[in-house]
């Protein structure tokens, strides 16, 4: 059923222009990928919305109380839901576990997911389930937060560290005599992420194994992965870090927005990098839905995908001088009690492009939310590619695995032809401009070295990726 | 006749339980006033000023002594503003609703008064705006001239102390340079001398540390003017929005608008259709009936609106109701049978004994399991299409994790129902039973015309036992299945962790305990309606 309407949007003779785009990511590997889409984002004169032959018109979406559920809550409020003839319930979750089981149960139509979510539903790590994805959220807009004693022992063990504004990106270089003094008295210390297969889980693990502290590996029997773990790793839900941080259980934390913020506003905690520093412009979140949802309402997954993009288009348009100019409108919304529900002033730290580090330390950082920016809402290959070479290197996936799997698993979750076409529709009702979406692209980022570790990641070699690494599973 | 009325009334306070009224109808009728005043006095008034006297104690010193980095207990009047709050968002939210199917001259005269509205809060938003700010420079100046003393203090101290250390430091080293090897006593004195400066630098550093520690207070510090401010700010910025909003509910959104576009296409459609010519007719004529239905939607179509806490009032109620009768259907009979036979008490015992004490954090996530196993996908499923289908109940959208709140409330509740229900068949009165066996009754007739009628009261009393039970047990259970309800606000509440969510589950504690008192009172009632002396016939 996808296909066949997929192919009515790629064959059917159009009046008004051949589809380029579509017509190459068909063909695949066209060419190499060109450049990271532009950085900035004019206003556009709106245009006439096309209405789909809906399916189901009565959605229900799940959401979990981050800043970066953002798309969802703006496409719904600023009525870009509306103009594709979709009524819209937006609902909040209480857990990452609950949010994917509602998806799965039907409960829900679809959700604010993190990005190893629907790779490990389909391949089976946790839950069970086909899950897809045609909308990539956003990118960035995580940090890391240590407690205020660790800190100041960081600053102990590196004087640059001790000054109201030090010098980033921060490694965890500082934290690894930390780690070895807690190791020789017989303790170890404990970290908070709050999901096994969150970007956060990725995240924290590459800025400890970056600076040689092994965060512990998944194996079969442990599926809990502290395996050799020098620091120990546990599942917090996001909005519950601060108070475990406070309450010692744990000594630091990865996690979304507005909780390392939170952490600074109530002086309980010092966030020491974002995931910005760990690797430069990130897939975040991305929008899922089951596979058999989607092929049984595909033009509601068309609308769906274009009320999301433009949604993305809103909170990244900027004016003349780069300014971002929805983005307090969307921290007044977002901060509603029903959408994410913290304080305005909180919220809009970074929403704005503010990152406080400590009540003195705030700093300009424009990309620490990107919508739409860097062609973000694009569905990447590499990114699934990304994640799936994270699950093997901790033991989450308990196999080698040839690279063509790699592949295909991300082929198997990543839809960038329903992005596409989606694409295509607004271009041609003028919502948004031809260069803003990777037409002719293979689906694969060109090759990055922008990690804290200075590592190059290609995304067409998995293998190569994984050997590179010192610490967790070489293939 | 008045005297009748005295009477009836005094049996009505008494069936309800409602024991502090009774001296003000005595008192009405004139009887023994000095005492009636002193019971008023006993039961009214001291009950009165206990509960001023603790509202007093927590606005003057527990609020204000509470504080904590995750947050301070908040105040009963910022209790009372939260409680506004809340219900402001479901006024407007209600309003944003009505805006929706709102039609004809009403809508126009509203919209006209939300653009008038719209138009004068500009102003407003942006001296909003200007006080923020202006407190914020006031708060910052004021800030940095207490810091500027200690800061300055701070950076002395550290100078003298790097400049004290390399000083002792360097003469350390030349004493070293000169240590006789071999003379051991020397050298425990030189090793004396080196702990002494380390432990003179740890005296040096604490000091800093005490200032620093009184600096990050002050920066930590909340000044009252700047939340003022901010809090104005925010009213104002949510008023605008939710009057953006409206103007767009009654203008372009509005249903009657979408409705007249959705005609326009149609007509457009049909022109096309009966305009056209050859193969062009099909595809013409799918354009119609395509713009046919969605008009029928658009027609049919309603605001998304969040829950409200009133909505999810009602639909905990409902849920603790759902499993309250589920679990005396399942309960009563159980518990009778328990009753009248000590062999199927015999049988029982083990489960009840085994299952009394399991915890609804427990039954949960079995309950739910089994739920969404029973209706895998609720949106097509017949069961919950025809739940969704009914009057009155059919907008509360009965889901799997409503029906697994309610079945953990039934399983968690029904212990007290079927125990007291056995307790009270197995002790009627022999003597009625005996007359029962001289009459020669049957089975059934003698349970209902003896068994159950004896045993009623006992029985009440375990279904109001059960119905508090779970009441409590619900607000856990909706919060880990995220089913709408109290539960689920109390949650999300936790989870928003802005300035005013402490305060907004606080209201939650009073709004629970009141329900929790009603549903209690109306089981009184049926208990004593049940029980011989209080039966209706006596009113």
């Amino acid at each position: 059923m996808l296909t066949e309407l997929l192919e009515r949007f790629v064959t059917a003779p159009r009046p008004r222009r051949v589809l380029p785009g579509v017509a190459a990511a068909f063909l695949v590997s066209a060419g190499t990928a060109s450049a990271l889409g532009p950085a900035e984002v004019p206003a556009v004169d709106s245009g006439e919305t096309e209405m789909l032959d809906l399916e189901k018109d009565e959605l229900k979406f799940g959401f979990i109380k981050l800043t970066d559920c953002a798309p969802i809550v703006i496409a719904k409020e600023k009525g870009f839901f509306d103009d594709e003839g979709l009524s819209v319930e937006v609902i909040a979750q209480p857990n990452w576990k609950t949010l994917l089981d509602n998806v799965i149960s039907g409960e829900l139509d679809g959700a604010h997911m993190l990005s190893g979510q629907p790779i490990a539903a389909t391949i089976g790590f946790g839950t069970k389930a086909h899950i897809i994805t045609a909308f990539t959220m956003d990118l960035n807009g995580n940090g890391i937060t240590v407690s205020n004693a660790i800190w100041e022992q960081m600053q102990e063990n590196d004087p640059a560290l001790d000054t109201d504004q030090p010098s980033h990106p921060i490694s965890a270089a500082a934290l690894k005599p930390i780690v070895e003094e807690r190791i020789a008295d017989g303790e170890k210390l404990q970290m908070g992420m709050v999901f096994p297969v969150s970007t956060h889980n990725y995240e924290i693990r590459y800025w400890l194994a970056a600076a040689g502290i092994h965060p512990g590996m998944y194996t079969e029997t442990d599926i809990g992965g502290r395996t050799d773990a020098q620091v120990e790793l546990s599942v917090t839900p996001p909005p519950m870090m601060p108070a475990t941080l406070e309450a010692g259980n744990i000594q630091g934390y990865c996690v979304g927005e507005p909780w390392n913020q939170q952490a600074v506003a109530k002086g309980i905690g010092v966030p020491v990098t974002t995931n910005y520093d760990v690797w430069k412009n990130n897939p975040e979140k991305v929008f899922g839905v089951t596979k058999a949802w989607a092929d049984e309402n595909p033009q509601t997954m068309l609308a769906v995908t274009k009320a999301l993009i433009r949604a993305g288009r809103w909170l990244d348009e900027t004016d003349d001088a780069g300014y971002l100019v929805n983005r307090e409108e969307a921290a007044r919304i977002l901060s509603r009690p029903d959408y994410v529900g913290a304080d305005y002033d909180v919220i809009k730290n970074s929403m704005t492009g503010y990152f406080y580090f400590q009540r003195t330390d705030k700093r300009a950082m424009p990309d620490f939310n990107v919508f739409y920016k860097y062609f973000c809402t694009y569905p990447w290959y590499s990114d699934g590619v990304w994640f799936l070479t994270q699950m093997r290197r901790w033991g989450q996936i308990t196999e080698p695995k040839p690279a063509e799997w790699y592949h295909a698993t991300a082929k198997e979750v990543y839809k960038p032809d329903i992005y596409l076409a989606a694409a295509r529709m607004l271009v041609e009702e003028g919502f948004i401009l031809e260069e803003e979406i990777p037409w002719d692209t293979d689906g694969y980022k060109p090759a990055t070295d922008e990690f804290i570790d200075g590592k190059t990641y290609d995304g067409k070699d998995p293998l190569g990726y994984l050997a590179s690494f010192q610490i967790g599973n070489p293939e | 006749m008045l005297q009748t009325l005295k009477t009836t009334l005094l049996k009505v306070i008494d069936l309800t339980a409602l024991g502090f009224l009774e001296p003000y109808v005595r008192l009405a009728y004139g009887e023994e006033p000095t005492k009636q005043l002193r019971k008023i006095g006993q039961f009214t008034v001291v009950p009165v000023l206990v509960i001023i006297a603790g509202l007093l104690v927590w606005a003057t010193m527990i609020s204000p002594n509470v504080k904590t980095k995750s947050g301070e207990l908040p105040s009963p009047t910022v209790v009372a503003s939260a409680a506004g709050s809340l219900h402001q968002f479901a006024i407007r939210e209600g309003n944003k609703e009505a805006a929706y199917v709102a039609t004809g001259e009403e809508r126009e005269a509203w919209l006209a008064d939300v653009e008038a509205e719209l138009e004068s809060i500009g102003a407003e938003v942006e001296s909003a705006n200007a006080t923020v700010v202006e407190a914020r420079k006031a708060e910052a100046a004021s800030k940095s001239e207490r810091i500027a003393p200690l800061q300055a203090k701070v950076d002395a101290l550290k100078t003298a102390m790097k400049e004290e250390r390399a000083a002792k430091q360097a003469a350390l080293k030349e004493q070293a340079a000169s240590l006789p090897v071999g003379d051991n006593p020397q050298r425990a004195a030189y090793l004396g001398e080196l702990a002494g400066l380390n432990a003179w630098l740890d005296e040096q550093k604490a000091e800093i540390d005490t200032i620093d520690d009184q600096i990050k207070l002050i920066r930590d510090e909340k000044d009252p003017a700047v939340l003022a401010a901010l809090s104005q700010q925010t009213a104002v910025a949510e008023r605008e929005q939710y009057l953006k909003k409206m103007a767009e509910q009654l203008g372009e959104d509005n249903r009657q608008a979408r409705v007249a576009t959705g005609q326009e296409k149609l007509d457009v459609a049909k022109t096309t259709f009966f305009n056209a010519e050859g193969a062009a007719a099909f595809n013409a004529a799918k354009k119609v009936i395509s713009a046919e239905e969605r008009l029928a939607k658009t027609e049919e179509s309603s605001y998304a609106k969040p829950a409200t806490l009133y909505y999810q009032i009602q639909r905990s109620i409902l849920c603790v109701f759902a499993g309250f009768f589920l679990g005396s259907a399942i309960a009563i009979p159980i518990g009778v049978l328990c009753g009248l036979s000590t062999t199927f008490m015999g049988a029982m015992t083990p489960f009840i004994a085994l299952f009394k004490p399991v915890s609804p954090i427990v039954w949960l996530p079995i309950a739910l399991i089994v739920a969404s196993a029973l209706i895998p996908d609720p949106d097509k499923h017949w069961f919950t299409q025809w739940m969704w289908e009914l009057p009155l109940i059919g907008q509360y959208k009965i889901n799997p994790a409503f029906m697994a709140s309610a079945v953990t409330v039934a399983l968690c509740s029904l212990w007290a129902t079927m125990v007291n229900t056995a307790l009270g068949v197995a002790s009627v009165d022999k003597d009625h039973l005996n007359v029962a066996k001289v009459l020669r009754l049957g089975f059934w007739s003698r349970l209902f015309k003896i068994v159950l009628p004896s045993s009623l009261p006992l029985v009440f009393a375990g279904l109001r036992i059960s119905l508090g039970v779970g009441w409590m047990v619900l607000i856990a259970a909706e919060l880990l299945s995220s089913s709408e309800g109290i539960g689920k606000f109390v949650w999300d509440q936790f989870n928003n962790g802005a300035s005013d969510s402490f305060a907004k589950m606080m209201v939650v504690v009073f709004i629970v305990g009141a329900i929790g008192l009603l549903l209690d009172r109306i089981m009184v009632v049926f208990q004593r309606l049940v029980s011989f002396e209080g039966s209706i016939a006596a009113v």
